[in-house]
């Protein structure tokens, strides 16, 4: 990769470059008598000529000026063509730069004297003492020939002395137009010869990223936008978008479709969205944009400019509902023949454990049961059948009935709501199979069954809108079980569709004297979600009064924190625009002040990878809390959430949490185990693997616990061996303790979830895009964490299926035009980044071969292995649509 | 008339006819035909909600071609059943234990680990333990008031062990056991001293033998003497002057002598029963060398193996312990540590059992890959193990019908970790009757793999096996 811009230090590159031309300089100075004895006589020849010139270019006579210029300017540009030493001429003419500018501020104003300039210039390359910009200098002043005849390296430094002018000029508010002339040259060259990363620095550095439009060609404007996008995560605000925005101009310019929307989607930006599908022309490439907008999660309804067609439009809009999810998941199911329903069992292994494993127990334990029942349910996810809760229709309601019947209470919900879980994606079947419990007169199992149709929704639109339809009905309902089913079905089906109509149902009850504490607080939830990053002040403002409505002891419940973190998800990523919000938080109760700061400071910043950011909360984590202040907790989660976003950042805030992990306070460790668990979720590390094995083992059973339940999210769908021994002997060793033994089985649970098809990774798109609604379901469950007791433990463990949200199948599905799956070969293997390197670089290492559809681990990159197809997405990730290549030629 | 399609479940039911003058509940009727689905349990989506029976079809907005989704099904409504599961949470704490599958352990009173360890081991004699219920709670005249009330005090303990989940503190107890062996009062450094756990456990067993006597004075021996009782006949001979005499005696437990030559059980018990002592010989009128040979007469029900560890090591005034690994089995054959008459009654019994091993071998090994044979003969070892303490248990008092084989099962182990017998820690390791293995080291318990339970033979410092107790394998003939 180039040097990464880093806005401190313009021009970075440039320095270093003088700093090696300059050492020779000084040393060879002193050494020049000693050394003309031993020039070979081709260089002897050399410096006498040069000697002549410099005499000549001082003669009054102006045609033997310009004969002496002009060979002394041949004689360099001969020489300047590689750069590994001083060459020759340069250095022979150096004991004569004094000389020659001591003439040229003497000359009078002529075209000799520009070429004087244009010499001196080059010249300055080694002799300019430091900063003092002489060669940009002489430059200007000079002729304005050809910038690139001079060679590659006079060129940068000129690019590294035109950021520094530029710097000082802004600081002056002089003009800076002669410079902007140079700049064009600059770029243009750079762009001619492979130095994308070059151009695009200067022009970061001048603040003229426009100028890049012009000079992008076919050849290279791939390589400039991918230096573009990969540059903009270490740029600050509002920098970052900027740059992306040329990205996306250059790509809809080189109508390379589904980058633009890529960039689109990350910028959140619908008119950009929008553009794309209007210039797009290609109904099978609208397709593929549908695909790619339905993996991000987003609501997007389609419209007449778009998609012209009503039948076409109709088509697209499924794909965006993701209607074809199911069965796309069933496919790669199928393909890799994991149909046969899992049970709980199946995962814990129990005989691997040889003699630790309790004796059948004779009497049922609901805490164990339902612990079956989440991890039935996480790991049978999506694939319709299980061995617990469906069961044959002709079999009677027998054995179904049995296995809910086995949960105590509360329990019901969590075991009715699997069955939307194991449904998943299946809005018609899951219905039918939910229907039987609406008619219970159980209040849990109703309740269960309002949530089960949330889970069923999760992700999937449909124009009937049957959740809605079936839950409105009972989120006024007086009992507050059903009440909190419906709301947090909602929440859960409806995550960032920004639905006006549930909005207006819900709103109410934040600011209902007469609800209950735990309504309100998944209200306020289902709201934050459901307007997951949009920053709606109506939301905010009913939440903000339902948390100033809140007596003493109410903001000291556990369930409170899930009224700031949905007033946080309102502004998930939204860094700025939290402001308002965040100043009026500071009027709240002291007690959730803090926590209700944290918690939206780290919402808004979310994947931003704000450095600044990084250091408030990692302040915060310093203090040492003498009264018992939760705060801290959210703060190290928002650690975890803001510097997620991309590699280094992540490495660094793993290398950090370890520091605090050490200092911090008891509450602090508590939750550092869960922000490693976000960091590297569903992409088990070794590294945080151990911490966590390590930290599962704590003394303090609440760090524990944590550890126990990240190790599963670190493992989730990865079926990662090494985590489920892991886990398995943690069974065994907890096995008198209810509480950390319910944890290590969700967190079984976890790691074979959807028998290991599935990621809850919110990353996606070769890690570009992050998807709000999935890391707004991860960080609800995170928050849940941090009071596992009051909440998992409780009686409120159906939480734990907000991480629905965040469940996508990690496949790689090839359909052709007629969206059909075709198998094709594929290499899979360790992405590269290619960023800013020369030539044709691999992108993928240690790969092998397989045919679609295949899974796609953590930092895993596919490409097709056949000439015979085109994939009409440049990410091979999820559905990719497939045109048959033209130019194919059967060997 | 609007012409619809309804989705329903995977099916789609095109082009049905909607009559928008007449009721909702018409159109459901139409459903009802198509799908089965009784009218009171469809749910049809609408905007804005479900079709309720009596709504208005024009408000709805319904269009030519519209496409709705209907809920529901026939299927038979979840009833809760009558009676619901029994959850463990809800159970009173003395049954949760059950669950666990074995007894709680012993809380350590300080240096009473010695103690709890033997406890643990006695305790896992189930026949003891329906004598001591049955021993009355008044006392006899032939038994002494401390024994009477070290008696009691132990049925006390074994019954709140099997009540518990938590740890027991054995406070009751172990004043009565003071009371009556002053010698474990002793303190040092105002704590109380650590105590040999065999001194304990051979105290334990003659004050029992002593108290669970039957009330008239019977040929019967005694319950303990019956469960861990043997009867050794001794030829005594004199090198010297080639006298030879015989005794009897009976014992609660076999010595292991360990010496150089030991590297097992069996070596060290044969060692103990071969003796040399040193008493007047009347022929010669002075002291000498007899050679004692010691042979089982009797077979108990329980063999107790004591493996002599410790000895009086007079330069350091302590008793000091012998390392040397002594691998034990968990199948133990006496059969020729046993005099000739006893082999004769052995032999029957004996070769029924092979008879019976060997069908149940034939049998598995036809089903099951040669390789694993020797795993299912200790699979069936340990069946047939168990059958036998069943029947044992069964036939109690008759004890008829069940037979002696000579060959043992092993069901506890106490070791002891450390450099001398009055230092260190005693743990037990308990077999259950589910055939697991449960470690009880004081007021911890947990479950055991059965190879590690062999793992106890001593030769390092990890814990070493001070005590073993053998059960009898029976076979009913």
């Amino acid at each position: 990769m180039a040097p990464v811009p880093d806005p401190n230090s313009v021009g970075g590159g440039a320095k270093r470059d003088e700093a090696t031309t300059k050492i020779p300089s000084k040393d060879s100075k002193k050494k020049d008598d000693k050394k003309e004895e031993d020039l070979s006589e081709e260089d002897l020849q050399l410096k006498q000529n040069l000697e002549l010139y410099v005499e000549r270019v001082q003669d009054p006579n102006p045609e033997l000026q310009k004969i002496a210029l002009e060979s002394m300017r041949k004689e360099i540009r001969d020489s300047t063509s590689s750069m590994t030493s001083v060459p020759k001429p340069l250095k022979f003419l150096r004991p004569h730069y004094g000389v020659l500018k001591e003439f040229h501020a003497k000359m009078a104003e002529s075209d000799l004297k520009k070429m004087l300039a244009d010499i001196l210039s080059v010249l300055a390359l080694t002799m300019s003492a430091e900063g003092e910009r002489e060669s940009l200098n002489y430059r200007l002043n000079g002729s304005e020939s050809d910038i690139g005849s001079w060679g590659h390296e006079y060129v940068r430094n000129l690019a590294g002395e035109i950021a520094k002018e530029y710097t000082i000029r802004q600081g002056e508010e002089s003009s800076i137009e002669d410079l902007m002339d140079l700049v064009q040259q600059i770029v243009s060259f750079h762009m001619k010869h492979n130095a994308e990363t070059e151009a695009v620095d200067l022009l970061m550095d001048v603040e003229d990223l426009d100028l890049l439009l012009e000079h992008v060609d076919n050849t290279n404007f791939r390589r400039t936008c991918n230096y573009l996008t990969s540059a903009a995560k270490y740029l600050p605000g509002p920098d970052d978008m900027l740059v992306l925005d040329i990205a996306y101009m250059i790509y809809i310019k080189f109508a390379e479709y589904p980058n633009a929307l890529q960039i689109a989607l990350f910028l959140d930006n619908m008119q950009y969205v929008k553009q794309v599908f209007t210039s797009c022309t290609d109904l099978v490439k609208k397709k593929q944009f549908c695909y790619m907008i339905a993996r991000h999660g987003m609501t997007f309804e389609l419209d007449q400019e778009m998609v012209a067609n009503d039948e076409d439009k109709e088509a697209l809009q499924d794909i965006v509902n993701n209607s074809k999810l199911s069965e796309g998941y069933l496919t790669l199911a199928r393909d890799i023949e994991v149909m046969e329903a899992k049970t709980p069992e199946d995962i814990y292994k129990a005989h691997l454990l040889d003699g630790r494993a309790s004796s059948g127990p004779s009497v049922d334990s609901a805490r164990q049961n339902l612990s079956a029942t989440f991890v039935n349910a996480f790991v049978n996810a999506g694939f319709g059948q299980d061995k617990l809760m469906t069961v044959p229709s002709d079999s009677t309601s027998g054995s179904a009935g049995n296995w809910l019947f086995k949960n105590k209470e509360h329990g019901k919900t969590s075991a009715v709501a699997s069955l939307g879980m194991i449904q998943l994606w299946d809005v018609e079947t899951g219905l039918g199979h939910l229907d039987k419990y609406f008619h219970s007169n159980d209040n849990p199992v109703v309740a269960g069954a309002l949530l089960g149709v949330g889970i069923v929704n999760c992700g999937i639109k449909n124009d009937c809108d049957p959740a809605f339809a079936l839950l409105s009905g009972y989120i006024d309902n007086e009992d507050s079980s059903v009440r909190i089913g419906a709301i947090m079905g909602l929440g859960i089906a409806y995550a960032g569709s920004q639905n006006d109509q549930i909005k207006i149902r819900l709103s109410p009850i934040l600011n209902d004297a007469n609800a209950p504490l735990d309504v309100i607080a998944f209200a306020a939830l289902s709201l934050g979600m459901i307007y997951v990053g949009s920053c709606n002040e109506e939301v905010a403002q009913s939440i903000i009064f339902a948390l100033m409505d809140r007596s003493e002891a109410e903001l000291g419940e556990a369930l409170t924190r899930f009224l700031p973190l949905g007033l946080g998800l309102l502004y998930l990523g939204k860094q700025e625009s939290v402001e308002a919000t965040a100043e009026v938080s500071k009027t709240f109760n002291e007690k959730i002040r803090k926590y209700c700061d944290m918690t939206l400071l780290s919402c808004a910043y979310a994947g931003t990878g704000n450095v600044l950011k990084v250091q408030d909360l990692l302040a915060q984590c310093g203090e040492h809390l003498v009264k018992g202040d939760i705060h801290q907790g959210p703060a190290v989660i928002g650690l975890a959430m803001v510097a997620m976003s991309e590699e280094l950042g992540l490495d660094m805030e793993i290398r950090s949490l370890e520091r605090v992990l050490q200092y911090g306070e008891q509450n602090i460790r508590r939750a550092v185990p869960l922000a490693l668990g976000l960091l590297c979720i569903s992409n088990p590390k070794v590294t945080v693997m151990d911490t966590l094995s390590r930290l599962s083992h704590d003394t303090d059973s609440e760090v524990a616990m944590a550890a126990i339940i990240s190790l599963g999210l670190i493992g989730a769908g990865t079926n990662n061996a090494r985590i489920a021994g892991m886990l398995r002997n943690l069974s065994s060793y907890y096995y008198k303790d209810a509480s950390l033994l319910f944890c290590v089985r969700i967190a079984q649970g976890f790691v074979h979830m959807g028998k290991g098809l599935l990621t809850l990774n919110p990353f996606h798109s070769e890690r570009l895009l992050l998807s709000p609604t999935a890391l707004a379901g991860i960080v609800t469950l995170l928050h849940a964490c941090l009071d596992m007791k009051s909440i998992i433990l409780g009686k409120y463990h159906y939480v734990l299926y907000f991480l629905v949200l965040a469940m996508q199948p990690r496949m790689m599905l090839t359909v052709d035009q007629s969206l059909k799956p075709i198998s094709v070969p594929v290499r899979v293997g360790q992405a590269v980044d290619v960023v800013g390197q020369a030539g044709r670089p691999k992108t993928i290492t240690g790969f092998q071969t397989h045919s679609t559809p295949v899974l796609l681990a953590a930092g895993e990159r596919a490409e097709l292995a056949t000439e015979k197809y085109i994939p009409l997405s440049p990410i091979l990730e999820g559905f990719v649509i497939l045109k048959e290549n033209p130019d194919y030629r059967e060997e | 008339m609007l012409t619809v399609s309804v989705k329903w479940q995977k099916k789609v039911f095109e082009s049905i006819e909607v009559d928008t003058l007449q009721p909702p509940y018409v159109f459901k009727a139409q459903l009802y035909d198509l799908s089965g689905v009784p009218p009171e349990r469809q749910k049809i989506m609408v905007k804005g909600g479900l079709l309720k029976d009596d709504a208005d079809w024009s408000k709805l907005g319904l269009k030519n071609g519209q496409k709705l989704m209907m809920m529901g099904t026939a299927d038979e409504i979840v009833k809760a059943p009558e009676k619901g599961p029994v959850f463990m949470e809800d159970l009173p704490e003395e049954e949760q234990s059950a669950n666990l599958g074995y007894s709680a352990g012993l809380v350590n009173l300080g240096n009473t680990c010695y103690m709890n360890s033997t406890m643990q081991c006695l305790k896992s004699v189930p026949e003891l333990k329906s004598e001591l219920s049955n021993y009355q709670s008044a006392r006899t005249k032939d038994v002494d008031q401390t024994s009477h009330m070290l008696t009691v005090a132990t049925r006390e303990l074994f019954s709140e062990l099997d009540k518990s989940v938590k740890a027991v503190a054995p406070m009751p107890f172990w004043m009565v056991l003071q009371k009556k062996y002053p010698q474990f009062a002793q303190l040092h450094n105002g704590n109380h001293m650590q105590q040999d756990a065999e001194e304990c456990w051979t105290q334990m067993l003659y004050t029992l033998s002593q108290s669970l006597k039957p009330p008239s004075p019977s040929e019967d021996p005694d319950a303990v003497k019956a469960l861990f009782g043997l009867n050794l006949r001794s030829r005594l001979h004199c090198q010297e002057s080639s006298e030879e005499s015989s005794e009897t005696e009976s014992v609660f437990s076999l010595k292991c002598h360990i010496s150089h030559e030991v590297n097992h059980l069996h070596e060290g018990l044969k060692h103990g029963l071969k003796g040399e002592l040193e008493k007047t010989s009347p022929a010669l009128g002075r002291t000498a060398v007899y050679i004692k040979e010691s042979l089982i007469d009797s077979l108990p029900r329980y063999l107790t193996v004591q493996f002599v560890r410790f000895f009086w090591k007079r330069e350091s005034n302590q008793k000091a312990k012998i390392l040397r690994k002594v691998d034990y089995p968990l199948e133990l054959d006496i059969y020729d540590l046993c005099s000739e008459d006893l082999q004769k009654k052995l032999e029957a019994p004996r070769q029924k059992l092979r008879d019976i091993e060997g069908q149940k071998l034939g049998l598995q090994a036809s089903a099951k890959s040669s390789s694993k044979g020797d795993d299912v003969k200790m699979t069936d070892a340990e069946e047939s193990s168990n059958g036998s303490g069943e029947s044992s248990s069964g036939d109690q008092q008759g004890g008829a019908s069940s037979h002696m084989t000579g060959i043992y099962d092993l069901v506890s182990v106490l070791t002891h970790k450390g450099r001398s017998a009055d230092s260190g820690h005693y743990v037990s390791w308990v077999k259950q009757e589910s055939g697991k293995w449960v470690q009880y080291d004081d007021a911890n318990t947990s479950l055991q793999r059965e190879e590690d339970i062999t793992k106890l033979s001593g030769g390092g410092d990890w814990h070493m096996a001070y005590i073993v107790m053998y059960k009898a394998r029976l076979i009913s003939m």
